[in-house]
């Protein structure tokens, strides 16, 4: 039963990790990057080949972070202008089929030139005994490093003037455009941060177990309940929200089996929507 | 007088499906009759095109992004096979019971959106939710689904099973009876409201239109004739897996050759599934390279061309006929 739990929480972290980089842009400017799967794909991909080519895990892990970024940001520059020029829920939609296009593009040039891609970053060592359960390495690392992200995006957020910046941008557009603040340069900004922590995701997802190129769709499935449960644009809403699928999951997965569990956390993101739209801490 | 102009114009309405359908009825034997891939690529288009009417009448007229339209085929897919392996009754039934069951889930998630009142974004995002999870039902149901292995459809008319052509012409009575049923409510109030609550949702329901009603209705329709479409291709393919209606494989290509043909016009799913079926067979032999391309067509179609080929033929034919009147059944969008 501990063991369950303690499972429930080191996956509930990488799903907050998971979802927080698609809360904030859609928190932003009303755009769910459907492509996210496919640019935390994009990452894993680049770390291992630059892995294959003998680079240190540290500096094939930052390179991957930053090919995510870099495409995230190609991302906002082109396909995301012509979707920020409409307003409300046409907005939303067009956001929501061009990235989805975006996601068809990036996953199928990766599937198609590396089949078998797959980053693995295997920690040595025994596994840690946490409160009697022992734990591999990989994980607790990987639930170190989603508390470390928590932490530095909740102090960002909370103490920074650009962080402030970002927060009344998501409140209202036109407000922080009339107090001096850009919000095209912001958004490209955060779409930047997005693609980075695409990038630590991949990275984490690695250290657990092998991230296949084709777990793209998986990826943004699971992102888009986080989201959607924790609420639209909240950040400590999806890291409460992934810990609690997390625990959800593991306790299912334990007791009723892999397909349902699935099917439970799909009804949990359905039964969001339907009673709380906003989420848990969604405004 | 007023007679003869108003039966004219009712001609004038139907006249494009009487045309698809004698184009439907020589093709075979002009062209593909003695080649059977070919003529298999003919069925799929048909197919699409039929999802493409169904998802075309909820999405196009009553705008609820449904991102279901393969959960809802595999309803009607696997009700008709598992009806057809797990009893003995006859093929029809399993067709109806594949539809209704079809249409009671689309409505019913209609219902749901209509009463939450859930924009576009939140209807399109628990549909797709619900794709995900009838997907993982079918995997896991193991003993009726087989799941990833697949079903073999028992109980199949041989003239159906052996037989390409006759499979192609099932499908291509199935679409031209769609096209009637959808021209028909086009033409009568709910088309009217259709297009009233499309144009302007608070005007529309200010001017007396139930919006609420005349959406569940589109979605009810729609999804009966996605759930038919889908029980049929069961018995006529005689084997079905997850794959045949998965998320990927529908949803995306229904969406892409609806928008492409021209969203809310009666030919557009007809000639968007008609060109995609034949275009992508062509243009490369690699899955990973066609998803490729359907995703470049999804980002350039949505950019460049979101009125789609009808609409914008239409709109050639207007400018060029200059004084010439609108047909009483303007079928464009937005």
């Amino acid at each position: 039963m501990r063991a369950v739990i303690l499972d429930g929480l080191v996956l509930g972290l990488a799903f907050g990790l998971l979802g927080v980089g698609m809360t904030l842009v859609y928190g932003l400017g009303g755009v769910l990057n459907l492509a996210y799967g496919q640019i935390v794909v994009l990452a894993a991909i680049v770390a291992s080949l630059q892995m294959e080519d003998g680079r240190a895990t540290l500096l094939a892990a930052l390179l991957g972070i930053g090919a995510a970024a870099g495409v995230a940001v190609l991302l906002d520059l082109t396909l995301m202008r012509p979707v920020y020029r409409q307003h409300g829920e046409e907005r939303t939609l067009l956001g929501l089929l061009l990235t989805l296009g975006a996601a068809f593009v990036i996953g199928g040039l990766l599937a198609w030139r590396y089949p078998t891609g797959t980053l693995y970053i295997n920690i040595l060592g025994d596994p840690i005994s946490i409160i009697g359960v022992p734990m591999a390495r990989g994980s607790i690392w990987a639930s170190v490093i989603a508390l470390a992200v928590a932490a530095v995006l909740l102090l960002f957020f909370g103490m920074t003037t650009f962080g402030r910046g970002v927060r009344s941008v998501i409140q209202d557009e036109t407000g922080a455009r009339l107090v001096g603040i850009n919000p095209s340069f912001v958004r490209t900004v955060i779409f930047a941060l997005s693609g980075a922590l695409a990038g630590i995701v991949a990275i984490t997802q690695g250290m657990s177990g092998p991230l296949g190129v084709n777990a793209g769709f998986e990826l943004t499935t699971f992102a888009l309940i986080v989201t959607v449960v924790g609420g639209l644009g909240s950040v400590a809403g999806a890291f409460l929200a992934g810990v609690l699928l997390g625990v959800v999951n593991s306790m299912s997965a334990h007791y009723v089996g892999q397909y349902y569990t699935t099917i439970i956390l799909l009804g949990a993101a359905a039964l969001t929507i339907l009673i709380r739209p906003r989420g848990l801490l969604g405004r | 007088m007023e007679r003869t102009s108003s039966l004219r114009r009712l001609g004038l309405a139907f006249l494009p499906i009487v045309a698809t359908a004698a184009i439907l009825v020589v093709l075979p034997p002009i062209w593909f009759g003695d080649s059977p891939y070919t003529t298999s690529l003919a069925v799929q288009a048909l197919v699409f095109a039929a999802y493409g009417i169904g998802f075309n009448l909820i999405f196009g007229s009553t705008n609820q992004l449904f991102l279901c339209v393969g959960a809802l085929a595999g309803i009607g897919g696997y009700g008709a096979g598992i009806l057809a392996n797990e009893t003995s009754l006859p093929m029809v039934a399993g067709v109806v019971v594949g539809t209704v069951a079809a249409a009671i889930v689309g409505g019913l998630l209609s219902w749901i959106a209509v009463r939450r009142s859930l924009g576009v974004i939140f209807t399109g995002i628990v549909t797709l939710v619900f794709s995900l999870a009838f997907a993982n039902l079918l995997l896991g149901q193991r003993d009726l689904t087989g799941s990833e292995t697949g079903l073999v459809v028992t109980g199949v008319p041989a003239k159906l099973g052996d037989d390409q052509v006759g499979g192609y012409y099932l499908f291509a009575g199935l679409l031209v009876v769609f096209l009637v049923v959808f021209r028909l409510l086009q033409l009568s109030h709910l088309g009217w409201a259709f297009r009233a609550l499309r144009d302007d949702e608070v005007a529309a329901e200010l001017a007396g239109v139930n919006v609420s009603r005349y959406r569940i209705y589109a979605a009810t329709i729609g999804s009966a004739m996605i759930g038919l479409t889908g029980a049929l291709l069961a018995y006529s393919a005689g084997f079905i897996s997850p794959a045949t209606y998965s998320f990927d494989r529908v949803d995306v290509r229904v969406l892409v050759l609806v928008a492409f043909g021209g969203l809310g016009t009666l030919l557009g799913p007809v000639l968007g599934a008609t060109v995609f079926a034949f275009l992508d067979e062509r243009l490369t032999e690699s899955l990973e390279l066609r998803e490729v391309l359907y995703g470049v067509f999804v980002i350039a179609i949505f950019l460049f061309f979101r009125r789609g080929v009808v609409n914008a033929v239409v709109d050639l034919w207007k400018r060029l006929g200059g004084r010439r009147r609108e047909p009483a059944v303007q079928t464009s969008g937005d």
